[in-house]
């Protein structure tokens, strides 16, 4: 019988980091007492910055929330101030948008399985050390990210932090030499997007089937990135504006990061939540490579994010591609929308989730309070769970490191903004 | 061709490396291509391809924060301890991984401008001892 062993990890402060992030792992009487993701990142001061402030000010400064994805927050926001004017934008200006966003997926995504999440599943330490065996691999994801990067820069001028995108469209349109000449890259891109598919899906995944609700934005008519109703597999289905009847944030003691439960219950954003829901809306060309990938989904093997996420990293090449195939410049790329005064309502798919927005307007176009809900924070709660689940699983008599390593993979799976600290733990076990 | 990067951000003393490429600017440097850089993480990879020399400037943590301008060796710099993630990844990690692609320009160097551990202060750069390690690498 394995030795019942009262165990504690420690992991200390963890800094340079864009989240701050710690995990603290109680196991006694070889059951797991407690665990706890620890984020102690600042207050989201943010919320308070845009006080004061005009729609299209609060959209460029939002977009300073996150450097991997600043995309994801001026679409949100752009997203709230236009349903409060009741404005639609038109078919370019939502496909434009589209295609942008697409250029965030992408170099996210591809940051995420190369730099971060591969390594764990082939037994490195770092991105560097796999490239001495895995070369071809790893320069093909730098090529994707720095591609997806150039594909924001497009429209928003540069790639972090972009400042293209206004009420009512975007400041300036490309013009049609700089889109052909990506429209190139992408096409080559597609059949290496294509193989990272199947190389990712034929990664050693651990066998780790769990319980959980998936949370995804859901558009009648394509894979929704921008807009969408709010949905869940257990049958939630709102408009955004009623997010907050049914998502409840709370503090825990542990993480400055509020916590969300939907109905009392931690869930899942992010890609694999998105496929799950919502891959039999994905283009033929696109399910073809899902269903010639080995992996079946909806799947409820956690360690199946990378793979969801890979399928996504293809699917938004091949509608960045499908799209501009069509491209022209238009005679205006935006329209001038009245400020209207009310709560402002705006949800969109960052990369790694749900980023749900709220403002409240005055009658002069001037933000009076904010609210963010971040994916990051949302998955606090289903981390946790993952972890005694995943942990469980695995067997608590695996020793101190086996059972630490098996913990950040988790956490890195999710491709939190705090997976980055999380990279470089060190462990402290108090017996 | 020669590029000339000069790696930083707006941020006090991390500002050093594009305050070279001011200073450089205007040195009418011949076969060069200067620019400058905002905290490019492992995007500076991209950087490396089509030239035959790289000179990478940046501000270098020190004990002394005196502007002094030292060369730097890239196998000096490489700390792959300190890896932590996309968001750790800095010039050192971005050298190393180059390392491991095969992707180093055939010369690279890296000079290095000494800053002191309260980076909200800007040393005076040493611009003439620049102008003299920028010479006798071209």
């Amino acid at each position: 019988m394995p030795e019942r062993r009262d165990v504690h990890i420690r992991v200390p402060v963890l800094t340079r980091v864009e989240g701050e992030g710690a995990l603290e792992l109680d196991l006694a009487d070889g059951q797991i007492e407690r665990v706890n993701l620890r984020i102690f990142e600042p207050p989201r001061l943010f919320e308070k910055f845009v006080e004061g402030y005009e729609r299209n000010q609060v959209i460029d400064m939002v977009a300073r929330i996150c450097g991997i994805c600043p995309v994801a927050y001026q679409m949100s926001a752009v997203q709230a101030f236009e349903r409060l004017a009741g404005f639609t934008p038109d078919r370019w200006v939502t496909e434009m948008r589209r295609v942008m966003y697409c250029g965030e997926w992408l170099q996210s995504h591809a940051l995420h399985i190369h730099l971060l999440a591969a390594p764990d599943f082939l037994g490195f330490g770092s991105a560097i050390e796999m490239a001495a065996d895995y070369p071809d691999e790893v320069r093909r994801g730098l090529a994707l990210q720095t591609l997806g990067n150039d594909l924001i820069a497009l429209f928003g001028g540069r790639s972090v932090h972009p400042v293209g995108l206004r009420v009512g469209g975007f400041y300036r349109a490309p013009d049609l030499a700089a889109v052909d000449a990506i429209l190139s890259r992408l096409r080559l891109a597609l059949p290496e997007a294509k193989a990272l598919v199947s190389w990712v899906a034929s990664l050693d995944f651990p066998d780790d089937e769990q319980s959980f609700t998936s949370v995804a934005l859901s558009d009648p008519d394509i894979y929704a990135i921008a807009e969408g109703r709010l949905i869940s597999g257990q049958g939630l289905d709102i408009d955004i504006c009623y997010f907050e009847s049914h998502f409840k944030e709370f503090q825990s003691p542990h993480s400055t990061a509020l916590h969300a439960e939907l109905d009392g219950r931690p869930y899942l954003t992010g890609p694999l939540a998105r496929l799950n829901l919502n891959f039999h809306q994905l283009p033929a060309a696109v399910r073809s490579v899902m269903d010639s990938c080995g992996i079946v989904f909806p799947s409820y093997n956690m360690f199946h994010s990378l793979v969801a996420r890979a399928i996504e990293l293809y699917l938004v090449l091949y509608e960045a591609i499908r799209i501009l195939e069509d491209y022209r410049v238009p005679k205006q790329s935006y329209q001038e929308v009245a400020s209207v005064e009310g709560n402002a309502f705006g949800c969109t798919e960052a990369p790694r989730g749900i980023l749900w927005h709220r403002y409240d307007v005055d009658s002069k176009g001037i933000i009076r309070y904010a609210r963010i809900v971040p994916p990051t924070s949302q998955n606090q709660g289903r981390i946790e769970e993952d972890i005694v689940q995943s942990l469980s699983k695995m067997g608590l008599d695996n020793d101190d490191d086996a059972l630490r390593l098996r913990a950040e993979q988790v956490i890195r799976n999710y491709d939190p903004c705090i997976s980055c600290a999380t990279h470089f733990l060190k462990l402290k076990v108090n017996r | 061709m020669i590029r000339i990067i000069g790696v930083g951000s707006p941020f006090g003393a991390d500002q050093l490396g594009w305050l070279a490429i001011d200073h450089l600017v205007a040195c009418s440097l011949p076969n060069c291509e200067l620019m400058k850089l905002d905290r490019p993480g492992i995007g500076l990879l991209d950087y490396f391809q089509n030239v035959d020399q790289v000179i990478l400037i940046d501000a270098l943590l020190s004990q002394e924060a005196t502007g002094r301008v030292v060369l730097i060796q890239a196998d000096e710099l490489v700390d792959c301890e300190s890896l932590t993630s996309s968001h750790g990844f800095g010039v050192a990690e971005t050298v190393a991984m180059a390392a491991q692609l095969g992707a180093l320009p055939a010369r690279l160097h890296l000079i290095g401008i000494l800053v002191g551990d309260d980076l909200s202060l800007i040393p005076s750069m040493d611009t003439s001892a620049l102008e003299k390690q920028v010479h006798s690498l071209l």
